[in-house]
């Protein structure tokens, strides 16, 4: 047996243990003794799973403990998997969107007014155009 | 005219003779109701019918028409109300059991401005439960079944505004109202053959509707054409002081007479080139030869490239986090474990699980992508492309993974409220109808209004009925 395989853990394990305590620390202690051990997310098979960095992964772990930790007695198997699936279909998502590049400016349009144009800019009028000489009658 | 040529007559038609004394507003009414009732059931298109209402209000309009008081091209004009509008003393359901006896004991908005003109109300229209806002994997996540699509039973009319796409449809009213969040008027509106106006976000106010997402909410008319779309948009548009997200009154407001067209400016038209990874080609064949009308009617139509970047992410994350926001209580207390859906029963669940950081980056961007799309509205008036890429749906469709694509203009559209209007614009190989959309900068609902209305001056695919045997 390889003694260093053994005993030691991956990059990906120890986020993932880490993600998993930092959920249970926020968990509530009755739920998390219910729920801790049927909830492991490493025991379960996540099928459609998308390809997830080890960061990413021990993400969508902890927000699953963090439902299990929460409502798990609520949930039949079928849809604890399926929790499980929409957890991890939702991070690429996350990871696109954190990346995008952003300013230290850029603002959040909060409470969504549209950009109406003549609110940013102002129309400016055209120029009146000089009176046609009047016709004398 | 016999009385039932009126059932697919647009609006504009009905007011005429309605103002001239020609048909009457109650035999209008009666029409319409015998017809809903009759065939509503087929589509599952209503939650239910308001036949008392509507006969009370068609005899008022009747007398004060009489009297010499015309209110206007609504008055006397039958209806009907996505159920998730609030009307005194109606159950209104919100499309979900939960909520079947909900009643509420004051009018929304929007029904308010349709009384003030005169309108009569046939009943509420079928819809998604709670608009879809879990996330619904089947066609069937109604209180009322599967909304069935006229021009073929065995599909679906799109969501959420469900029943509004059917009845307007199968002529069982000529005009009724939806709401979208995302896509939820203009994908009905196209699978099912008819015309559907999403104003700019804010400009119709939102009081009395269910909320589901608070920044992307919308309500607006499904009609037989773009010019019924208008009339009925100015009836309801306006700012609303119990509704904080309305436009100030002077941009809220919408005037509309056809004379209008007087005024309208020479549009310039983008066409979308990379809106939509794959075309059904039957769908690519019908939005061709539209192209090709639009490029003989419009003095410029230039192709458009919609910004690049994690729209569609950012809209996502807005919608479920704005949603498990309005839907907190079902989740926390587990009612949503009683909604018909499987995965509208779970996924809140997973919705409250994104964080307040990545919500608001979701913001950001979104204010980054309004920046970028008012550059390219400096370059064009009116985008154009498909309303959706495919023809309307086979009813047991898994939609969660059939019916799942990116739909930029879409995302982009709702993200930043701006206006589109869905047209017919042809036919696939199965007779199911094909649909056009015209988007325009946020507060410019007459460009879209302009555009769409011209190409229909110029086709008669909205002209066309599905066979009711």
């Amino acid at each position: 047996m390889d003694e260093k395989k053994s005993s030691g853990i991956s990059r990906r394990e120890f986020a993932r243990r880490a993600a998993m305590a930092s959920a249970a620390s926020l968990a509530p202690v009755k739920a998390l003794t219910a729920e801790s051990a049927e909830a492991s997310p490493e025991s379960r098979q996540v099928p459609d799973m998308p390809k997830l960095s080890p960061e990413g992964q021990a993400e969508v772990a902890a927000r699953i403990q963090a439902i299990l930790s929460q409502y798990g007695s609520r949930f039949s198997e079928e849809q604890k998997t399926e929790i499980r699936r929409l957890c991890a279909l939702a991070q690429p998502s996350l990871d696109r969107l954190r990346v995008y590049a952003i300013e230290d400016g850029d603002g959040p349009a909060l409470y969504l007014k549209p950009l109406v144009e003549r609110e940013r800019k102002p129309t400016t009028l055209p120029a009146a155009k000089p009176a046609a000489p009047g016709k004398k009658n | 005219m016999p009385i039932e040529d009126i059932s697919f007559l647009p609006v504009s038609e009905l007011a005429k003779r309605i103002e001239t004394k020609k048909l009457s507003p109650v035999e209008v009414t009666q029409h319409f109701l015998e017809r809903s009732e009759k065939l509503g059931p087929r589509f599952s298109a209503y939650a239910h019918l308001t036949p008392e209402i509507a006969l009370e209000q068609a005899r008022a309009a009747e007398k004060e028409i009489h009297r010499g008081h015309y209110r206007g091209p609504l008055h006397g004009i039958p209806y009907a109300a996505k159920d998730l509008l609030a009307v005194k003393g109606l159950p209104t359901t919100w499309g979900a059991k939960i909520y079947a006896n909900q009643v509420f004991d004051y009018d929304a908005a929007v029904i308010e401005h349709l009384n003030r003109v005169g309108a009569v109300m046939l009943g509420k229209a079928s819809m998604i439960e709670l608009a879809g806002g879990m996330g619904y994997r089947f066609a069937s996540a109604s209180l009322q079944g599967a909304a069935k699509n006229p021009w073929d039973t065995t599909c679906w009319t799109g969501g959420s505004s469900s029943g509004s796409g059917a009845i307007v449809a199968a002529g069982l009213a000529p005009f009724a109202i939806g709401t979208e969040t995302r896509r939820s008027i203009i994908c009905p509106a196209a699978f099912c053959g008819v015309s559907g106006l999403r104003p700019t976000y804010g400009r119709v106010s939102r009081y009395g509707a269910m909320t589901l997402s608070y920044s992307m909410d919308k309500i607006g008319p499904l009609a037989r054409t773009a010019d019924d779309c208008a009339r009925v948009f100015a009836a309801i548009a306006g700012h609303d002081f119990r509704d904080r997200s309305t436009l100030p009154i002077d941009k809220g407001a919408f005037t509309y007479s056809p004379s209008m067209e007087l005024k309208t400016r020479r549009l310039k038209i983008g066409w979308v080139t990379n809106a939509w990874k794959n075309l059904d080609p039957s769908i690519a064949k019908a939005v061709e030869a539209a192209q090709k009308i639009l490029r003989k009617y419009f003095g410029s139509v230039k192709n458009a490239m919609l910004p690049e970047g994690p729209f569609v992410d950012a809209g996502i994350i807005i919608i479920a986090v704005e949603g498990a926001a309005a839907f907190r209580p079902l989740i926390r207390s587990g009612r949503v474990g009683e909604l018909a859906d499987p995965l509208d029963r779970i996924a809140g669940y997973v919705h409250e699980q994104y964080s307040g950081a990545d919500y608001l980056q979701a913001l950001r961007v979104r204010e980054i992508l309004q920046k970028k799309m008012t550059e390219l509205f400096d370059s064009f008036d009116v985008l154009v492309t498909a309303a959706q890429p495919i023809a309307a749906t086979p009813l047991e469709l898994n939609l969660e993974t059939e019916f799942s694509f990116p739909d930029p203009l879409g995302r982009i559209g709702n993200l930043c409220g701006l206006p589109a209007l869905s047209v017919p614009c042809g036919f696939t190989e199965k007779n199911l109808p094909v649909g056009l959309q015209f988007v325009a900068r946020a507060g410019d609902d007459f460009a879209v209004i302009q555009a769409a209305r011209t190409y229909q001056q110029h086709t008669d695919w909205h002209r066309k009925r599905p066979k009711l045997a």
